[in-house]
């Protein structure tokens, strides 16, 4: 790099810092943001999993038995029994109120029926209009089931002369055993937050990348930045943009350092992969966001494109319902948005620990975002240089 | 009787700006119309089918693979290959071809045949809780069916009933209530309907204050060329939006539901009765947020990012009851919070306004002190504008002083 290039890159990036420090509106959606995201996600979560769930029973039956399992049920960690209705109408109505996930029915007679072999039947109810906690407490409430159930098989058999090993071969030939390595799902917050705390900066990139550049537009400095960089369209964004990819690459790798050294979320592959990924992922967000001011050479609109290219991130990214159970037209979609491949990458590499190797195509294609600008930067001098912002 | 007619005044001054305005209409207009479709296609399926896994059958007995069969049934799982070893089917994992496999060891059929208990294993990728339900229910389905058949011909002495109570002493239902296909989007999409019309409002509305201070700078417009006091022009402003926004809500809470054939439990008056202090409440929140605001743009900056917190914070997907206690009074901030409650509960399991008084009483709460906090937040406005604001016009004035005296 010659001198003049070198002097014209300090004044630059004198300049950007200038504009940064000035508006309070950077460092509010820099740092400010991101961090009381990180902060927010990983507190609300931090218990893993919901415990002490409320739950209701509808003990009609009202016997030793009936009393036991009801106090079984609530001996588990996820569920309590916060209160006894007298009629299913009753626990229903709970439930509508919401004071309630779930509640076990224990009809009258059961016992009466267990002890005489006529097959009696309970059930349980989730609402499932909530998701996590109706299935820990469907979870509970079947294993409860099951327990009582065995407990009654057990019994008969154990009376008949069998060992106990005996009795669960006969009541269970099949058993089912789950594998499932640093289960990220035995605890929520490592599941949603390893994804949620990237999305979230993602989105803040977007729109801060937007707001710089285009505000220039806006604020009538368009001509005299790119001048400053003597009309060179990739000195004057290298200079302008530096100071944020700065920024931004610490926050993510203090997100990364948050949650896999300080909170010890799982990571079975090397600490530099994922810290290759934040750097590239803040680049691919940069240089998305580069490309959309290409795009559309207006503040308000490509601040609106990105927003919704962010937002859409959160489902498409398919960290909560797999992108594999959507629509093709949408499968396709998903490939376009960056933190889709963040996700991937974290799965392989974070929880899965498997060699660089198997997630090579994914950096690969985090690589074309970075690379999308060059396609349409001229456009962005262009405008820069001739357009007029209109409100 | 000059309250009514700077109000209506105003409403009609501050709907035609926002009618012409194509940023706003952006977030008044098309995000309330488009988003909601596109969320919905996203979610169609509601749920997972066809996981592809893979197989290793050790055993190679018809046992199992009447197993592997009756698994590859199921609507859950589909068998997409069968491998000799385990680290051939981790292969396939790696690859990205297969979700998860199923190993069934060299003494399944054995074991059974001697009367012992025996074990399929399952292992399951990591990258989606969907897939491991979809694996664990469908070989446990496979396993309990199986078992009853294993069981049923150890017991052939017995009668036919005597068998089924053997096999199983006590029954028991399972009936998931409120979301009976236990749906993906049933239990997202309300929240989110409800979060879009806070969302939006917010945005929509401080786009609108950012313009109007961005107009005041450059001194074109003083906020006395709008009529009445400040109160007369805050009611005015919020029956704009207000009223705009009843016609949204409608499509969003009850035409976009039913466009996708969803729940919808709701009593339409009770709903409506629920939605008003909804819609105020928002409002006036946003009005009041618009004192953070100094230009058109940077609302995009200081309010999208929040949406996707207060989806979480609202008790929808991480439970109400295990929200720590401080977020739980940030979370009361927002009326988004009780809104989304309230309508999940309405349109998911038929509750009535009295079924939801909780929610009902905080929104109006929140329009009470929103209403004040955007009042405050206007005499303010009001004020700056009647004393010099820049530090010219302040030696101008002392100028003017000196010379008087």
């Amino acid at each position: 790099m010659g001198s003049k290039k070198r002097i014209r890159l300090l004044l630059l990036l004198r300049r950007e810092m200038r504009r940064l420090a000035s508006r309070p509106i950077y460092w509010m959606s820099m740092v400010g943001a991101p961090l009381i995201c990180f902060i927010f996600f990983t507190t609300l979560m931090s218990d893993g999993l919901p415990q002490d769930i409320p739950v209701a029973a509808v003990d009609a039956d009202n016997t030793a038995t009936s009393r036991s399992i009801l106090r079984n049920l609530d001996a588990f960690q996820q569920t309590e029994i916060v209160h006894q209705y007298s009629n299913f109408a009753e626990a229903r109505k709970a439930m509508q109120e919401g004071k309630i996930y779930g509640f076990f029915y224990i009809p009258e007679g059961t016992t009466r029926k267990a002890n005489r072999s006529e097959q009696p039947r309970i059930s349980f109810y989730t609402n499932a209009s909530y998701l996590i906690p109706a299935s820990l407490v469907y979870r509970d409430m079947k294993m409860m089931a099951e327990l009582a159930a065995g407990a009654a098989g057990r019994t008969s058999l154990l009376a008949r002369g069998y060992t106990d090993d005996q009795a669960m071969a006969f009541l269970q030939p099949i058993k089912i055993d789950t594998h499932a390595i640093s289960n990220p799902w035995l605890n929520y917050s490592v599941y949603l937050s390893n994804t949620l705390l990237p999305a979230v900066l993602m989105l803040m990139i977007f729109l801060v990348t937007i707001f710089a550049v285009q505000t220039e537009l806006k604020d009538g400095t368009g001509r005299q930045w790119i001048e400053l960089a003597g009309g060179r369209t990739w000195l004057a964004l290298f200079g302008k943009l530096l100071p944020h990819t700065v920024i931004f690459t610490l926050m993510i790798v203090f997100a990364q350092i948050y949650l896999y050294k300080l909170l010890n979320f799982p990571l079975n592959g090397a600490m530099w992969h994922m810290l290759l990924l934040g750097l590239m992922f803040v680049l691919a967000s940069q240089n998305l966001a580069l490309f959309i001011c290409g795009l559309i050479p207006s503040l308000r609109w490509s601040l609106s494109l990105a927003t919704l290219w962010g937002v859409l991130s959160f489902p498409i990214c398919g960290f909560s319902f797999p992108v594999m159970a959507m629509p093709p037209a949408i499968q396709s979609l998903s490939a376009m948005f960056p933190l889709r491949y963040y996700f991937l990458i974290y799965v392989d590499q974070a929880l899965n620990g498997w060699s660089l190797q198997y997630s090579a195509q994914y950096y690969a294609i985090l690589l074309i975002f970075i690379l999308l600008p060059l396609t349409n930067m001229h456009r962005l001098k262009h405008s820069m240089l001739n357009y007029e912002y209109l409100p | 009787m000059n309250f009514i007619k700077n109000v209506i005044n105003v409403w009609n001054a501050e709907t035609r700006k926002f009618i012409v305005d194509d940023g706003v209409l952006v977030f008044f207009l098309i995000v309330p119309f488009l988003y909601p479709l596109l969320y919905m296609y996203l979610y169609s399926r509601e749920v997972v089918r066809e996981v592809p896994a893979v197989v290793v059958d050790d055993s190679h007995s018809a046992l199992s693979r009447e197993f592997i069969r009756n698994v590859d049934a199921s609507p859950d799982i589909q068998i997409i290959d069968h491998c000799s070893d385990i680290e051939a089917a981790k292969l396939q994992i790696k690859n990205h071809n297969a979700y998860g496999v199923i190993w069934i060891p060299a003494d399944f059929n054995k074991d059974i045949a001697e009367g012992r208990q025996t074990q399929v294993s399952i292992y399951a990728d990591m990258s989606g809780l969907l897939y491991y339900k979809s694996l664990l229910s469908a070989c446990t389905e496979v396993s309990l069916d199986m078992n009853k058949e294993i069981k049923a011909v150890r017991l052939s002495g017995l009668s036919d009933r005597e068998k089924e109570v053997a096999v199983q002493p006590i029954e028991y239902d399972y009936v998931p209530m409120f979301n009976s296909q236990n749906g993906f989007s049933t239990f997202i999409l309300p929240a989110v309907l409800m979060l879009l019309l806070q969302q939006t409002l917010v945005l929509g509305i401080t786009m609108m204050a950012g313009t109007e201070r961005e107009r005041r700078r450059r001194k074109n417009l003083r906020l006395t060329e709008e009529y009445g006091s400040p109160i007369d022009v805050l009611t005015g402003k919020g029956l704009a939006y207000f009223i705009f926004y009843c016609l949204i809500s409608f499509y969003v809470l009850c035409i976009v539901p039913k466009l996708f054939g969803f729940n919808q439990l709701w009593n339409f008056f009770d709903l409506a009765m629920f939605v008003i202090p909804f819609l105020l409440a928002s409002v006036f929140f946003a009005i009041s947020l618009s004192t953070f605001v100094n230009d058109r743009e940077s609302c995009f900056l200081l309010f999208v990012f929040i949406s996707v917190p207060l989806l979480f914070i609202s008790g929808i997907s991480w439970p109400a009851c295990s929200i720590p206690t401080f977020w739980k009074y940030v979370s009361y901030i927002f009326p988004s919070t009780f809104g989304i409650n309230g309508f999940v509960r309405m349109t998911n399991s038929g509750a009535l306004l009295p079924d939801v008084k909780t929610e009902y009483i905080a929104l109006w709460v929140q329009t009470g002190v929103y209403f004040m906090t955007a009042l405050l937040l206007y005499i303010k406005l009001y004020r700056s504008e009647s004393t010099p604001e820049t530090e010219e016009e302040i030696a101008v004035d002392l100028d003017v002083e000196k010379d008087e005296d």
